[in-house]
């Protein structure tokens, strides 16, 4: 109330000393003012109640409803952001349809067309009016401008981690970022490299990456007249920035520029002085802030903004922040070596003050170079675990660490306590907006997950893949990881109406006695029955519903995933297009598109052609480091890096995928469908030898099910280096090299110990033990029985015997070979070596008829 | 569990068959009363039958006929190529280890030779049927013979996979008498009431055992399907950092005194209708410097681009650079391309070219629209010739650090042609010495221009 009472006693004032006009307007700012700064220091309830009359003055004002709405939002707690997304998006409409309708007016009003070029870009670029003479321009389309609603509404949907649609508002924000006032355009290009990082976009966080640099950091900002102007206004320090030698965030910590911003900010009224062109910006910014705010009467709307900057983004806290970025986009580049020396000047920068983001990116960069005790160490020096967000980030980078190191049941205790952290974090009062996106519980489910799946529990882990779902929907990875999911659960007999538990076993019914005595031999791995576990697809994805894991399922999983990939794939290869091409190419294709000039890179980001890529990983997969050059190059060469890591990761996937499809296809029955998935992963390039085994194999049953038994023996045979003797298929090499194929920078600093260098470039046997796949000397067994069979049905009776007996040989326990090897001597009319076989194998199982109990051999 | 071929009620009634053989019921009878239910299955029992009737051993003699008598009755509806067991009968009729009475048995079931008195053998019982069998009355026909009559409007093999197709009978003796000792021999019979020795068993328990257990399936080679590795995990564990946070903004344009920049947007309408005073020139350029966002808001559009061009060349090239970093900077610069070459046009891209780093594909659009425009129009006065002088020796100078690769040429010889028409002397001289220098080949040139 004594707000009212102020700012209404003022009204007299104001009204005499301006006309009727002015009068209202100063009234409608000063009150505007008022609650600039009751938001500001987070009176919201006060805010509130000035915003109310200042609507009153102001019907339907767009802004005034946006701030009133954001001000009630954070006085009542932020407790439902859905509809506060629902309110803004009313507001945008609003504002956008006003600006459309007064520029109607406008055009119909004076005959002219009077575009203004602020706003949004299809306006702009539609509408055209040629003849243009009289200014009509009281419209001014600041008034509706949109970009701090839009802001707000990506701000909401970031913290709901909902990183698309935050994206989808963002990117035509910063596609004009020019025109927007330059805290708003700071706020847009920090939000917007905070989704694009979350969302693993590499190319695009090195767009705003280099923008941000060059518009708030270093970098030439290509205005050329510069020098003439009065450097009054913050934005015209990024002019000034530009003349300063560059290189200041070019991470040398040896650069003396560091040292001048050391100094600057040890001495905050040298800071003016300093050469650190940041730390001048923004204390400039702060300066100038503060003397207008203090002559009243000099508060010019547009001037307004430059007093209230973010506190939080003065000059060391925008840079550390700038170079925490640069760090987690290397991170996520996975340009280790480059990473590391920028988390180093990170913490010069941040020189002793407390910053978890840095130590935990430092443990992260550790624990990505696979030294795992040094990453636990790190962990363990953060002193701010009381705090509940970071404890759960805490425990769940523990977690991560722990399955690394293969104890899986340690790294569930971490899991489950990040989780615990998470509900509690929930529970917390007052409810703040961040607190939505500290609520990780999502991303730690999908590890735990993992965890799961790596323990041998299918159920559980699904249903955590399922949970996750929810933000990661989108990853090929989650949809394989279910269909892995459901093929153990089936392989574990864990599916209702799936084959018995034990399908590695051969039942015998002992029947009669004496004389009499007969063997029955169940065909209990025989697989028909799956078929009929085929459900509904009764599984709804984010459902509250258990998954019901079984094999449709599992197809259906392998089907998105691949869907998913073949889209990633090709907005990869788009990617790749330089679509703001270099000057340099259009060269070559001269004229053909001269009339419509591409001058997107102008628009701020070189990107220059991908040309560059190329050679950067040569043919051992070895990284060639990238070269540390300028920032710009720097960071185009690790997106170029991590587009060839990200290309090898996806055709590994495919042919998983691929795989498993063919697998899954076959255990339900459907040999054709089978086959194409097989014969797609043959045909995948650069396809592992493992891959390509199971290819074939796959391939080849599903031709024998499909009774073309020619073609399938063309698929074994060429195994075949004689003629009774296989090769074999990959070697114990191609499975290391599956396992280890990113490429890791294993260099230790100064010299430390090497055990976690090799231990970093070797699978670690942890990491064996988790690819359970046959041994090479298996696969042999696996095609020596499969010729074995195929051979029998071909009643080439004496070939498939040999073949049989070297299965048997490097398979004694298979029961498949088993199986193989007495069908082929009960053709072969040798029941008494049947039955001997029958005995001597470890996975027979003797059921007497009559009791049916257990009765072992 | 594997499925089993017979229900309950199924094993009940085979075995009571099996057991009502040897007595002195008409082989019509038994057939009758075992297919008085309806629910029998056909297939699962004839098939059961078919696999103990494999086994030698396990039926008696007249157990086996009987089976006989099931398999073929089964199917008797139809005609004989219909019965799936069509085959194995014809087979059993032809095995010459099989007994004589057995085959002569199976002959008559298939009504071979005498259709006419093919139920009359059926009156009798299985015992009397052997007892009254006379080898000598019997001829056994070739097989060839019989698969020709029974078999050969057989329908074409049905689908059937592979591997299950050559499946085998899964059912395996394994004696377990002391060794040395005949499995055959009938001293191992469990004689009732006797006690039971080793290797002694019970052909009945063993029997029902089996028909209780039989499957529809029988052993099948195995092929060896490995199931996919996992996918390893690599990069995918979701390590977790802070966020930054991102507060929700105030709008600070809220109430916000909208005529910022009127009179800039003033002077620029009237720009675009002719020239500014200096003065006020001079005031477009302070605030457009003072306020960079300004010349968003200044009211300029690529369409209104050419007027301001012609009316305040300066203030049109002061504008452009400031919009150098705007996502419209190309419409302006299309507009700019594709205006009518003058004077003022050339001074502003000539300013341009020196002050911002302008696109190579626009600066050669700018060119090649000139040299039409140059070629197209009539050396009417001293002015317009100097103008193209002095364009093209500015557009040379401008290019002169441009790798431009073929259009280097053109303009090269679009100068070239120029200068040969050229008036001023003076001018003529210093492109002569300059083309010189290069030491340039004329032909070369006009060879490229053709």
């Amino acid at each position: 109330m004594d707000s009212r009472d102020s700012s209404s006693s003022s009204v007299p004032n104001r009204d005499g000393t301006a006309g009727d006009d002015d009068g209202v307007l100063s009234v409608t700012a000063a009150l505007a003012k008022d609650a600039a700064l009751y938001f500001q220091s987070r009176k919201f309830a006060e805010c509130v109640d000035v915003l109310t009359q200042l609507k009153t003055k102001k019907e339907g004002d767009p802004k005034v409803l946006h701030n009133i709405a954001i001000a009630e939002f954070l006085r009542d707690g932020c407790s439902d952001p859905k509809k506060m997304l629902e309110v803004l998006n009313n507001i945008k409409k609003r504002s956008e349809e006003l600006a459309h309708a007064s520029e109607e007016q406008v055009e119909s009003g004076s005959d002219v067309g009077n575009k203004v070029t602020s706003g949004s870009k299809e306006s702009s670029s539609t509408t055209h009016q040629v003849s243009a003479s009289h200014s009509a321009s009281t419209i001014y389309t600041a008034e509706f401008d949109t970009s701090v609603i839009s802001l707000n509404i990506a701000v909401i949907w970031f913290h709901l981690h909902e990183y698309a649609k935050a994206l989808s508002v963002l990117e035509p924000l910063y596609k004009n970022i020019e025109p927007i006032d330059e805290t708003t355009a700071l706020h847009i290009c920090l939000l917007l490299l905070d989704v694009v990082l979350a969302s693993c976009d590499a190319s695009k966080s090195a767009d705003v990456l280099n923008y941000l640099e060059k518009a708030f950091g270093v970098g030439n900002v290509s205005q050329g007249d510069n020098g003439n102007i009065l450097l009054q206004q913050s934005t015209n320090l990024v002019g000034k920035l530009s003349s300063v030698p560059s290189s200041s965030l070019v991470s040398d910590a040896s650069t003396p520029d560091l040292a001048a911003s050391v100094n600057a900010s040890e001495n905050p009224l040298s800071r003016t002085l300093s050469e650190d062109p940041l730390d001048e910006m923004f204390s400039t910014l702060d300066i100038a802030g503060q003397n207008l705010s203090r002559s009243a009467d000099l508060t010019s709307p547009k001037e307004l903004p430059r007093t209230t900057v973010d506190r939080s983004i003065f000059g060391v806290d925008l840079k550390l922040k700038l170079q925490l970025y640069k760090v987690r986009f290397l991170l996520l580049t996975r340009n280790i070596k480059l990473a590391k020396r920028e988390v180093k000047h990170a913490t010069n920068i941040a020189r002793g003050r407390e910053s978890s983001t840095a130590l935990l990116l430092k443990a992260q960069l550790e624990y990505a170079r696979g030294n795992h005790r040094k990453a636990i160490k790190l962990l363990m020096a953060s002193t701010n675990r009381t705090d509940t967000a970071i404890s759960s980030m805490f425990n769940n980078n523990l977690g991560c660490i722990y399955y690394k190191l293969g104890k899986y049941h340690t790294s569930a205790v971490f899991f489950s306590k990040a989780l615990s952290n998470c509900s509690s974090l929930q529970k917390e009062k007052p409810l703040k907006l961040f607190t939505f996106s500290q609520d990780k519980s999502l991303h730690i489910t999908y590890n735990c997950g993992l965890q799961y799946l790596a323990c041998g529990k299918p159920i559980i882990a699904a249903r955590c893949f399922q949970k996750a779902s929810l933000i990661f929907y989108k990853r090929p990875l989650l949809w394989l990881r279910l269909a892995e999911c459901c093929l153990m659960a089936v392989e574990k007999g864990l599916v209702e109406g799936s084959r018995p538990p034990n399908r590695s076993e051969i039942r015998v019914d002992v029947i009669g006695k004496g004389r009499w005595r007969k063997l029955l031999i169940e065909d209990g791995i025989s697989r028909s029955g799956l078929v009929d576990s085929v459900g509904k697809d009764d599984w709804a994805l984010g459902g509250d519903e258990e998954p019901k894991l079984s094999l449709p399922l599992a197809r259906q999983c392998l089907y998105n995933a691949l869907h998913l990939l073949n889209c990633s794939d090709s907005s990869h290869l788009k990617s790749l297009l330089p679509s703001n091409s270099s000057l340099e190419e259009n060269e070559s294709s001269d004229g053909a598109s001269s009339k419509n000039p591409n001058h997107k890179s102008l628009v701020g980001i070189d990107s220059k052609p991908s040309t560059l890529s190329v050679g950067l990983v040569n043919s051992n997969g070895d990284l060639k480091e990238p070269k540390a050059g300028t920032n710009q190059e720097m960071i185009h060469n690790s997106v170029a890096y991590f587009a060839d890591i990200c290309r090898k990761e996806n055709q590994m996937m495919k042919q998983a995928l691929l795989a498993n499809l063919a697998y899954v296809e076959l255990e339900l029955e459907n040999p054709l469908k089978a086959l194409s998935a097989a014969r797609s992963l043959l045909e995948l390039p650069g396809c592992s030898r493992i891959y390509i085994f199971l290819g074939h194999v796959y391939a080849a049953e599903a031709l024998c099910l499909l009774n073309k038994p020619k073609e399938a023996v063309e698929h074994l045979s060429i195994y075949l280096s004689g003629p009774n003797k296989v090769e074999s298929p990959f070697s114990q090499e191609d499975c290391e090299q599956w396992l280890t194929e990113k490429p890791i920078d294993c260099e230790e600093p100064n010299g430390g110990g090497g055990g976690a260098a090799t231990a970093a470039k070797n699978p670690s046997p942890e990491g064996m033990q988790e690819f359970m796949f046959l041994k090479p000397e298996e696969a042999c067994g696996t095609l020596y029985a499969n010729l074995a069979a195929l051979y029998a049905t071909q009643g080439e009776l004496d070939r498939a015997h040999q073949f049989t007996t070297q299965a048997l040989s490097l398979l004694p326990n298979s029961t498949e070979a088993t199986m193989t090897a007495i069908y082929i001597d009960l053709l072969l009319g040798k029941s008494q070596e049947a039955l001997s076989k029958l005995k001597r194998c470890s996975h027979v199982r003797f059921l007497s008829s009559n009791l049916q109990s257990n009765k072992s051999s | 569990m594997g499925k089993k071929m017979l229900n309950f009620e199924e094993q009940c009634k085979i075995l009571n068959l099996l057991k009502s053989s040897s007595e002195q019921k008409s082989i019509e009878e038994m057939l009758t009363e075992f297919f008085t239910n309806p629910k029998l299955r056909h297939f699962n029992v004839c098939y059961s039958l078919s696999l103990l009737l494999q086994d030698k051993m396990m039926l008696s003699s007249t157990e086996r006929l009987v089976a006989f008598a099931i398999l073929h009755r089964s199917y008797s509806s139809q005609k004989s190529a219909a019965n799936p067991f069509i085959s194995f009968l014809v087979n059993a009729a032809c095995d010459e280890g099989a007994e004589n009475y057995e085959r002569a048995f199976i002959l008559h079931l298939l009504g071979f030779g005498n259709s006419n008195s093919s139920k009359e053998f059926l009156k009798q019982s299985a015992s009397e049927y052997i007892k009254k069998f006379d080898p000598s009355s019997q001829t056994f026909p070739q097989k060839e013979q019989l698969q020709k009559q029974y078999l050969e409007k057989a329908h074409p093999e049905p689908y059937a996979c592979l591997l299950k197709s050559t499946a085998v009978k899964n059912v395996l003796a394994d004696p377990d008498v002391p060794p040395g000792c005949d499995a055959n021999s009938a001293e191992f019979d469990l004689e009732p009431g006797a006690k039971s020795k080793l290797g002694s068993g019970d052909r009945d328990e063993a029997l029902s055992g089996l028909i209780a257990n039989l499957s529809l399936e029988g052993l099948i080679p195995h092929w060896i399907r490995p199931l996919p590795p996992r996918f390893p995990v690599d990069e995918e564990l979701v390590w977790l950092n802070p966020d930054n946070n991102h507060e929700l903004q105030w709008d600070q344009g809220m109430c916000a005194d909208t005529s910022r920049g009127a009179a800039v947007r003033d002077l620029i309408a009237k720009a675009l209708r002719g020239p500014l005073a200096p003065n006020q020139q001079e005031q477009v350029l302070v605030e457009l410097a003072n306020d960079p966002k300004l010349v968003y808001h200044c009211g300029l559009t690529p369409r209104k681009l050419p007027e301001l061009v012609e009316s305040n060349p300066l203030i049109a090239v002061d504008v452009l650079i400031k919009l150098i970093n705007s996502p419209e900077i190309a419409e302006y610069f299309t507009v700019l391309v594709n205006m009518d070459m003058s004077l003022h046009s050339m001074e502003v891209v000539n300013r341009l070219t020196t002050a911002v780093e302008l696109p190579k594909e626009f600066v050669r659009t700018y060119i090649t629209n000139c040299i039409s425009s140059c070629e197209n129009i009539k050396l009417v006065d001293k002015e317009k010739e100097l103008l193209r002088c002095n364009f093209i020796f500015k557009i040379w100078h401008a290019l002169h650090d441009v790798k431009v690769g073929p259009f280097f040429w053109l303009i090269f010889s679009c100068a070239l042609g120029f200068v040969l028409t050229c008036r001023n002397c003076q001018l003529k001289r210093e492109w002569k010495d300059f083309l010189n220098r290069k030491a340039f080949s004329l032909t070369n040139s006009v060879q490229i221009k053709a």
